[in-house]
C-alpha cells in the first residue's frame, strides 16, 4: 500500500510481525529493515558493523532464517515476521543460547553477540546437534573481533548439548 | 550509509514486471534478493530511479524436474534453497556445492541464483558450474520468451544479453549423460571471500576415455571463461596424470587474468592450473555430478 | 618455579570463573552502545572527508548544503577552534578540519547536523570543495628523501621522529660474536576493526558539555577536548556507554567527539555521530607498518651477545600517538632475551596515508616477529633447536634489561618448557610430515605504563568504595574503563576479595569523569594492575574500618577478628561471629557513610636517556606459543591448525576471562600474520577500506587453540597479577612463520603470509 506524505517522498506502509507483535510503520522505499528495526521500533540490540553484509552484526531472523539486515529493504519485508534479539529471552528466561554465551564467556565486548546468537539459535533451530563445524559454519557471517571464536563455538555447542 | 531513493515498484506477474522495466528502460532495476544490487546504491555505484521488485512472483521460485527437459531453477531461488534442494543435491550436488562456496549463511538466505549471474562479476561462482552442466538461461521480455545458454550469457564485468525489459526466469540445467562435476574455488578467506580463482569442470566419461570434457574458468576473464584448449586436450582421449597436468598448464596459458587485490596475473594463472588439475581429477575419480 | 615467585594463598573470590557483569544485557540485546541512544531533540552529525591524499583546500562553498531543508548547521574550519591536538603533547598537529591542507583521504574537511541521516548525507554531497591536489607521499622509505613533498612544515623531511638510543657497547659485541646476521623485516598497515565503529553524542547545556561516547578513555578524551574548545575540565564531562571492542583505537578523541561537540555548541542540540566502516578504517590509529633491520651476534653456544635494530616507520599524516609506537617499537626489543649489548635506531616519517596509533600490542608486534624470525634462522645456522636457544637466552627473574627495566616475576623458561611440552614438540619437530611444520614464537609485555601519556602528577588510578547502609551491597565507583574486556568484572572481583565480602555484592558505577574518580583508562594493559591496586587499597580501607568496629561489638582484639565472605568472625572462637551487614549498618549509625579510597601511581621507573619512560612498567608478563601449520605447496595457502599458548601473567583473576584475552589477542596476532592489510592504489586512496576485502579471520578459519599458565606471582601487582590482554598478539607473527619455514623450507620477511607471498618464496626456493 503506498500513500503521499507531506513531502514529496512516497511513503510506504509495512507491516511486520516483531518478536511475536505486529508493528506498524509509514517509511520511505530506501529504508532498510536494520534502520526500520533501530529508529523506528527501537530494537536496538540489532548492531549496525558495516552496513554491507560483511559483518553479520544487524542478523534478525526473517521467517526463521536467519539474514542480514542491512541489505534488506524495509518494504520487502512487509507482511513477515522478524526475530530480534529482544525475542529471544521469555519472561527475563533467557534462551539456552544466550545461556551458554553468558556462561561460557563467549561474550566480550558484545557488539557481534545479538547476530551471532541468533545465527546459533537459528543453527540449533534447523539442525539441534550440529558437529562444531556445522557450528563454525552456521557463524561464518558474523565476524567477531574480541574472542577468537573460541568459546562462541563452545557455547554453541554446550547450548546444543542442553538440548538433548 | 544511505540508499539512494528511488521509486519502487511492486508486479504483480512478470508481464507486468517486463512492461515496467520496458517503459523505464535504464532507470529501472530489478530487485530479487538485493544482496549485490542494495551494496552497490549504498556504495553510490547504482542510482536507479525505480526498482522493480520480483518478491511477488513466486513462480521464480524453486527447483523442478521434468521429463525431457531437466532440472529447472527459478532465478528467484536463494543459494541456500539450492544447497538443501533434494533434486539438485540427488542430481547435480556439484550446483548445492558451488552455491555452499559463495558469502556466508546469511548472504545464502538473501542471494538468489539469478542475481548471482545477472549481476555478471566475473568472480561469480555459480556461473562457472552452470555453464559446464550446459544449462540454459530461460529469459522473458514483453516480446515472450527466449532461451539463451548460460555460456552465452555474458557479455562482460556487470553486461549480460537481457534487454532493458527482460528478466532472467529460470534456469534449466539439461538431462545429460555427464558423469562428474565439481566447482573448486580459491578464496582469501574461508567464508566471506569472493573467488581468486574458480574452476568448475564436467566430465562424461566411458571406462577411462573422457568422451566429453567442460572446463570453465571464474575471475580469470571479463566473463566466466570455457577453457578450450585445455578442454581439447582431453576429450575422447583415455585420461592420464600425465594428461591432467598437461590440461591445467593449458588452461593456465589460455586464460586471461588481470592484476588486482586479491591476487597478480602471474599468481592466478598458477590457480588455474592447480584447481583445474584438482577439479578435473575429483570430476574424473569421483563420479558424482 | 623458583620460591620467590610463588605466593600460596587462598581466595575466596578471585581465582574463580564468574560470568561477565554486563553479559546477560550483552546477550539480551539490552546493552545500549553510543550509536542505539537517542535523546530529545536530536540531530544527526555526518563529517565531509577529503577524497584526496594530498590537497590544498582552495574554496568551500557550502550555501547549498545550508539551503537543503533539515539542515541545521554546515560548519568548516572557520567556525571552530585551530587549536592543534593530538594524544602525544610532544607532537599536536591535527585540527578539527583541516585547515590549509588536506593530508590523507578521510581528512576531515567539514561537516553537518540535520535532521536526519539521510539529510545529513545528502547535504554533504552539496558542500563543493574546491581542492588543489598535491603529490602524495606514499612510500614511507622515500619520505624523507629531498625531493618529496613536504606534509607538516613542521616536521622537516618528514621525519616524526628520529630515535637513538644506545645501550653497551654494540659494536664490540658484535664484532667479537661467533656468528652475525644480519635480516630485514617488514609489517604492514592492520587496523583494530573493533565491530562497533566510532560514535558520540554531544551536549552543550548552559556551557557545559557532555560527551556519552566509545571510549577507552574518558580522561584524555576530557583533557584533550577541554583544552581544544578552552573549556574547564570540570564544564567537559566524558561518560562511557557499553564499547564494542576499542584495541587502542578508541584511545584518543576522533572527529566523532570533536565535530559532534562543535555542532552541538553551534545548534545548541544534541548531535549524534557514527561513523560508518570507511570512516572506520580511514581515520584508522592503527598498526605502524615498520621496516626492520636486525644485526645480531651469538657466540657459539647460542647466547645472544648483542643486538642492534633499526626502523623506517610510517607513521602516515598525523602523529597521533606514533611517538610512543616509535619507542615501543625498539624498547621492547631486550625485554625477553637476556643481553647487554643494545643499540635502537628509528625514523617514523609521514606520508599522505591514515595515521597510525595504538594497536594491541603497540608498536611491540612486529618487531617481535622480526627477532623470533631471526632467532631461528640463527639457531638453524648454529644447529641448534629453537626452544633450546629461547632457553639459553630467555630473561631470568629480578634483572634489569639494558634500557632499564626491572623485570621482578618472570617464569619465561617454564612457559618455554610447559609449551614444549603441551605441544608435543619433541615429537614434532622435524618429524611432521613435508606439508607441515611447527614453530615457536614468544612475547613480553608491560602491565601498565609507567608514565602518562601527558606529563601530570596525578595517580594512574583511583577507586572509591561506598557500602550500602543496610550494608547489602558496596558500589565500586572507578574510572577503569571497561571495552570488552572484563575489567569490571575483574575489578568486582578484587574489591569483593579486599573487602571480604560476595563478588554478587558488588555493583559498579564506571568511566565517567563526572562521578568516578580518575583513571588513565584501557590501555597498555594497566587496569588489572593499576586500578586493581586502587580498587584493592579501598577494599581493604573498607575491611579495616569494618573490622574495627566489629572487634569492638566483638569485645575481641583488631588482629584476632577476621571476614570472609561476608561473616566476621574470631580466630579461634568459633561462636564468636558477625554478619557483615550488621556491621555495616552499625557503621553508618554510629560514624556516617562507610567508604574505602583507593589510589595507585606507580614507583619511579626506569632510566635518564632520551625516550627512558616507554616501555618502563611495574611488571612485565611473558608468552611462549608453538603454533602448527600444514601448507598447500601448489598454492601457497597455509592452514594454522593447531596454537598452543602459554602466558606468565601473575596471580589470575577470573580464569575464564583470561583465557579469553589469551585467545582474542592471538585471534588478532593470526590476523596479521596471515589475511590482514590495508592497501592503498597509487593515489593513495584506500581499496579495501571495508569488511568485504579487509578480512578478519571468521570462524571457519581459525586454529584449535590452547591456553595453558604458568605458576606465577607478581609482587609489584595487586593480589600478585599482571598482564594477558596484549601480550598474546605478540609471538603469533613469529610463530607461524617459524612453522611455515618448519614445513617448507621457506623464510618469509614481510607481513601478512598470504598464500601468493608463500607461493612466491616457494617458486624462488624451487629455482635456487
Amino acid at each position: 500500500m503506498v500513500t503521499e506524505a507531506k513531502t514529496s517522498v512516497k511513503r510506504h506502509i509495512v507491516t511486520l510481525t516483531v518478536n511475536g507483535d505486529e508493528h506498524v510503520a509509514l517509511v520511505k522505499a530506501n529504508t532498510t529493515l536494520l534502520d526500520l528495526l533501530r529508529e523506528e521500533f527501537d530494537y536496538t540490540g540489532t548492531k549496525k558493523g558495516c552496513e554491507l553484509g560483511d559483518c553479520g552484526a544487524c542478523t534478525v531472523m526473517l521467517d526463521g532464517e536467519p539474514v542480514n539486515s542491512c541489505l534488506i529493504l524495509a518494504v520487502e519485508a512487509d507482511g513477515h515476521s522478524v526475530t530480534t534479539i529482544e525475542g529471544l529471552d521469555q519472561n527475563g528466561k533467557l534462551d539456552p543460547v544466550q545461556e551458554a554465551f553468558v556462561n561460557h564467556g563467549a561474550i566480550q565486548c558484545g557488539y557481534c553477540s545479538p547476530g551471532m546468537i541468533l545465527s546459533g539459535r537459528a543453527l540449533l533451530n534447523r539442525n539441534p546437534h550440529p558437529t562444531e563445524r556445522e557450528v563454525r559454519e552456521a557463524i561464518a557471517g558474523n565476524l567477531c573481533r574480541c574472542t577468537g571464536y573460541v568459546r562462541i563455538v563452545e557455547a554453541i555447542l554446550a547450548a546444543a548439548d542442553a538440548n538433548s | 550509509m544511505i540508499v539512494p531513493q528511488f521509486e519502487y515498484l511492486v508486479p504483480q506477474s512478470l508481464q507486468e514486471a517486463c512492461a515496467l522495466l520496458g517503459q523505464h528502460g535504464s532507470k529501472a532495476k530489478v530487485l530479487s534478493g538485493g544482496s549485490d544490487l542494495i551494496v552497490k546504491m549504498k556504495n553510490g555505484l547504482a542510482k536507479p530511479d525505480y526498482l522493480v521488485s520480483l518478491k511477488n512472483l513466486d513462480e521464480l521460485k524453486g527447483v523442478r524436474y521434468e521429463a525431457g527437459t531437466g532440472v529447472i531453477i527459478g532465478s528467484r531461488t536463494t543459494h541456500n534453497q539450492v544447497i538443501a534442494n533434494p533434486i539438485l543435491r540427488e542430481k547435480y550436488p556439484s550446483v548445492c556445492a558451488a552455491a555452499a562456496t559463495m558469502a556466508a549463511y546469511q548472504i545464502r538466505n538473501i542471494g538468489t541464483i539469478g542475481g548471482n549471474l545477472v549481476n555478471a562479476v566475473p568472480s561469480a561462482d555459480m556461473p562457472p558450474i552452470l555453464i559446464a552442466l550446459g544449462a540454459q538461461a530461460r529469459i522473458v521480455g514483453t516480446a515472450g520468451e527466449r532461451v539463451v545458454r548460460v555460456e552465452d550469457f555474458f557479455l562482460g564485468p556487470g553486461r549480460t544479453v537481457l534487454g532493458q525489459d527482460e528478466i532472467l526466469a529460470e534456469l534449466v540445467i539439461p538431462d545429460q549423460a555427464t558423469t562428474g562435476s565439481n566447482y573448486v574455488k580459491f578464496g582469501l578467506r574461508r567464508a566471506g571471500a569472493l573467488a581468486v580463482v574458480g574452476v568448475a569442470s564436467s566430465v562424461t566419461m566411458a571406462g577411462d576415455v573422457a568422451k566429453d570434457v567442460r572446463i570453465i574458468l571464474g575471475a580469470v576473464a571479463p566473463i566466466p571463461m570455457v577453457a578450450r584448449e585445455a578442454e581439447n586436450v582431453l576429450r575422447g582421449k583415455k585420461v592420464s596424470d600425465d594428461l591432467i597436468q598437461h590440461a591445467g598448464k593449458v588452461a593456465a596459458v589460455e586464460s586471461k587474468p588481470i592484476n588486482d587485490i586479491r591476487g597478480s596475473a602471474e599468481y592466478r594463472r598458477n590457480l588455474v592450473d592447480v584447481l583445474t588439475r584438482r577439479s578435473l581429477k575429483a570430476a574424473i575419480e569421483k563420479g558424482h555430478v | 618455579m623458583s620460591e620467590a615467585t610463588t605466593q600460596n594463598k587462598e581466595y575466596s573470590v578471585i581465582g574463580r570463573s564468574f560470568p561477565k557483569v554486563d553479559a546477560r544485557d550483552k546477550a539480551t540485546g539490552r546493552a545500549r552502545y553510543t550509536g542505539d541512544i537517542k535523546v530529545p531533540n536530536m540531530l544527526y552529525g555526518k563529517i565531509l572527508r577529503s577524497p584526496h591524499a594530498h590537497a590544498r583546500i582552495l574554496k568551500i562553498d557550502t550555501s547549498m548544503a545550508e539551503a537543503l531543508p533539515g539542515v541545521k548547521a554546515v560548519i568548516t574550519a572557520k567556525d571552530v577552534p585551530s587549536t592543534m591536538y593530538g594524544i602525544s603533547p610532544a607532537r599536536y598537529d591535527e585540527t578539527i578540519f583541516a585547515i590549509e591542507k588536506v593530508l590523507y583521504v578521510g581528512d576531515k574537511v567539514a561537516a553537518v547536523a540535520a535532521v536526519d541521516d539521510e539529510t545529513a548525507t545528502k547535504a554533504l554531497s552539496l558542500i563543493d570543495v574546491e581542492y588543489e591536489v598535491l603529490p602524495p607521499v606514499l612510500d614511507p622509505l622515500r619520505a624523507m628523501d629531498d625531493d618529496q613533498p613536504q606534509l607538516h612544515p613542521q616536521y622537516p623531511r618528514n621525519i616524526s621522529v628520529e630515535i637513538h638510543q644506545n645501550f653497551g657497547d654494540v659494536d664490540k659485541a658484535l664484532a667479537e660474536a661467533y656468528h652475525v646476521r644480519t635480516d630485514t623485516f617488514s609489517g604492514t598497515r592492520t587496523s583494530h576493526v573493533p565491530m562497533e565503529p566510532h560514535a558520540a553524542i554531544s551536549k552543550w547545556e548552559d556551557g557545559k558539555l557532555t560527551i556519552s561516547c566509545s571510549t577507552q578513555s574518558p580522561h584524555y578524551f576530557q583533557y584533550h577536548i577541554a583544552r581544544v574548545f578552552g573549556l574547564k575540565m570540570g564544564d567537559v564531562r566524558v561518560m562511557k556507554t557499553f564499547v564494542g571492542g576499542g584495541f587502542g583505537g578508541k584511545l584518543e578523541a576522533s572527529g566523532a567527539e570533536y565535530v559532534s561537540a562543535a555542532l552541538a555548541m553551534k545548534t545548541g542540540r544534541p548531535v549524534k555521530i557514527v561513523f560508518d566502516r570507511w570512516e572506520v578504517f580511514t581515520h584508522h590509529r592503527g598498526r605502524h607498518p615498520q621496516h626492520i633491520t636486525l644485526t645480531t651476534g651469538v657466540t657459539k653456544e647460542g647466547k645472544i651477545v648483542g643486538c642492534h635494530a633499526r626502523f623506517i616507520i610510517d607513521g602516515g599524516a598525523y602523529t597521533s600517538l606514533g611517538i610512543a609506537s616509535a619507542y615501543y617499537a625498539g624498547a621492547m626489543i631486550p625485554l625477553i632475551y637476556m643481553f647487554d649489548d643494545y643499540r635502537f635506531d628509528g625514523f617514523r616519517v609521514h606520508t599522505n596515508l591514515p595515521s597510525c596509533g595504538a594497536q594491541r600490542g603497540h608498536g611491540a608486534p612486529q618487531p617481535r616477529f622480526a627477532f623470533e624470525s631471526q632467532l631461528d634462522m640463527i639457531a638453524k645456522d648454529l644447529g641448534m633447536d629453537p626452544i633450546e636457544i629461547r632457553r639459553l637466552n630467555a630473561r631470568k627473574p629480578n634483572t634489569m634489561t639494558p634500557n632499564e627495566f626491572q623485570v621482578n616475576s618472570c617464569a619465561f623458561t617454564e612457559a618455554l618448557d610447559k609449551a614444549r611440552n603441551i605441544s608435543g614438540w619433541d615429537e614434532k619437530k622435524g618429524k611432521l610430515s613435508s606439508d607441515k611444520g611447527i614453530g615457536i614464537g614468544c612475547g613480553g609485555f608491560i602491565s601498565g605504563n609507567g608514565y602518562a601519556i601527558y606529563r601530570t602528577r596525578l595517580p594512574h588510578s583511583g577507586a572509591v568504595i561506598k557500602v550500602s547502609e543496610q550494608g547489602d551491597i558496596a558500589t565500586l565507583y572507578t574510572g577503569a574503563v571497561d571495552i570488552g574486556q572484563g575489567s569490571d568484572t575483574v575489578l568486582a572481583q578484587m574489591a569483593a576479595e579486599a573487602i571480604g565480602i560476595n563478588y554478587e555484592d558488588i555493583k559498579l558505577v564506571t568511566a565517567d569523569t563526572e562521578t568516578t574518580p580518575h583513571d588513565f583508562g584501557a590501555y597498555a594493559s594497566r587496569q588489572t594492575l593499576m586500578s586493581g591496586w586502587a580498587v584493592k587499597q579501598a577494599g581493604e580501607e573498607i575491611r579495616k574500618q569494618v573490622l574495627e568496629l566489629a572487634a569492638e561489638m566483638l569485645e575481641a582484639n583488631v588482629e584476632d577478628v577476621d571476614i570472609d565472605r561476608r561473616v566476621i568472625y574470631v580466630k579461634g572462637s568459633p561462636d564468636k561471629v558477625l554478619p557483615f551487614e550488621r556491621v555495616a549498618n552499625e557503621f553508618f549509625i554510629m560514624r556516617g557513610p562507610l567508604v574505602g579510597r583507593g589510589k595507585y601511581a606507580p614507583p619511579k621507573l626506569g632510566g635518564k636517556f632520551k625516550g627512558a619512560p616507554v616501555g618502563t612498567s611495574p611488571a612485565y608478563s611473558f608468552a611462549a606459543q608453538v603454533s602448527q601449520v600444514e601448507v598447500d605447496e601448489e598454492t601457497g595457502q597455509v592452514m594454522v591448525t593447531d596454537v598452543w599458548d602459554v602466558h606468565d601473567c601473575g596471580q589470575v583473576i577470573n580464569p575464564m576471562l583470561l583465557h579469553a584475552q589469551v585467545e582474542g589477542a592471538l585471534f588478532m596476532g593470526m590476523g596479521e600474520a596471515m589475511y590482514e592489510a590495508m592497501v592503498f592504489d597509487a593515489n593513495g586512496k584506500p581499496l579495501n577500506a571495508n569488511l568485504g576485502e579487509y578480512r578478519i579471520p571468521t570462524a571457519l578459519d581459525v586454529p584449535h587453540v590452547v591456553s595453558d599458565l604458568v605458576d606465577s606471582y607478581e609482587p609489584a601487582g595487586p593480589f600478585g597479577v599482571k598482564e594477558v590482554g596484549e601480550g598474546a598478539t605478540l609471538p603469533t607473527m613469529g610463530s607461524y612463520a617459524n612453522a611455515i619455514y618448519d614445513a617448507i623450507g621457506v623464510r618469509i620477511y614481510d607481513m601478512p603470509l598470504t598464500p601468493e607471498k608463500v607461493w612466491r618464496a616457494i617458486q624462488e626456493r624451487k629455482r635456487m
